[in-house]
């Protein structure tokens, strides 16, 4: 409070740096990681075992990764509109789900059979687990914690 | 806002867009992007009033708290300024499969090399900055910084004989 009355054109110019009152009613929502909806992780489920199935590759020994990744793909179909890949960074998502190189499934794994995700994994993988299915209780016990 | 260390000290950055970061050893797990600070909010000394959106090379400034394992940093440069060690970065994301799964093996890492290395970890969505500055583009990515500057750089998930080899080489060339 101190900090706005003393420089107003300070509290002004920095809007991340709003005043404590604000930023503990803000906090919660940049604490709280925001959860996919049911309704798109279902959707992306059902997708990655058609597609384990239909490239001939599995998921992680560890579901655990496949479940985060899903719920990944989910995430960003519920904000994006397209499941852009969720292990990368980008400096405009939008635009990249708009462009759809990076649309699952991403051009390194049509053309390739390459997911640096961990979601889809050719039977010579190290990680690579007997399994091209999962569900949704397994989902969701993998990922409780987060 | 606040970045939270472990046991084996890790640093998490999972705050958004603020200069100030705090560091707290914890002795619970290391999913610690959950355990913000909540009274970071309440110290605000007047050297924040010069800080500026977008920069960060805010003055540094060290902010010992009453408890004792906590710190403070302006900046990720700061803490890289700060740092005796080479720290390792890890740049991740919430729902990047790999990058959770190598989160014990960090904590793991971490312990076993204790006074080789700091382990850091960035939220690229919450300092895409940093990310940008940086170059990152897949998830997972370590970059291994010395005397602040990027040493060594590599990508993707590994296990944790894979990632302590890769550290004891890239420190062995000095």
């Amino acid at each position: 409070m101190t900090l706005q009355l003393q420089a107003p054109s300070f509290a002004a110019s920095i809007s991340s740096f709003v005043s404590p009152l604000n930023r503990s009613t803000r906090r919660p929502v940049i604490r709280a990681k925001a959860e996919p909806s049911d309704k798109s992780v279902e959707i992306m489920r059902k997708f990655s075992e058609q597609y384990a199935r239909k490239s001939g590759t599995y998921f992680c020994v560890d579901k655990g990764v496949t479940s985060v990744v899903i719920k990944g793909l989910a995430d960003h179909k519920d904000s994006l509109g397209a499941p852009l890949c969720p292990c990368r960074h980008y400096d405009d998502k939008p635009a990249e789900a708009g462009q759809g190189f990076w649309n699952c499934p991403c051009v390194p794994m049509r053309e390739r059979k390459e997911c640096h995700c961990m979601l889809f994994l050719t039977p010579d993988n190290d990680f690579a687990g007997p399994e091209q299915a999962i569900s949704l209780e397994e989902i969701r016990e993998s990922t409780a914690n987060m | 806002m606040a970045v939270s260390v472990t046991a084996s000290t890790i640093l998490s950055l999972s705050s958004d867009r603020t200069t100030r970061l705090a560091a707290a050893a914890a002795s619970s797990s290391s999913s610690s992007c959950s355990k913000l600070s909540s009274s970071t909010s309440l110290r605000f000394p007047a050297q924040l009033r010069r800080v500026r959106i977008g920069t960060q090379d805010s003055r540094p400034r060290l902010l010992p708290r009453v408890e004792a394992k906590k710190q403070t940093f302006s900046s990720f440069q700061d803490l890289l300024a700060t740092s005796e060690k080479p720290v390792l970065v890890d740049f991740y994301a919430t729902w990047c499969g790999p990058c959770q799964f190598m989160a014990p093996i960090l904590n793991e890492v971490s312990i076993t090399l204790n006074d080789k290395i700091q382990v850091v970890k960035i939220d690229t969505e919450k300092y895409p900055s940093i990310a940008d500055k940086y170059n990152i583009q897949a998830l997972p990515t370590f970059i291994i910084f010395k005397d602040g500057e990027p040493f060594d750089r590599f990508e993707g998930a590994m296990t944790a004989d894979q990632l302590v080899e890769r550290i004891e080489t890239t420190l062995k060339v000095k």
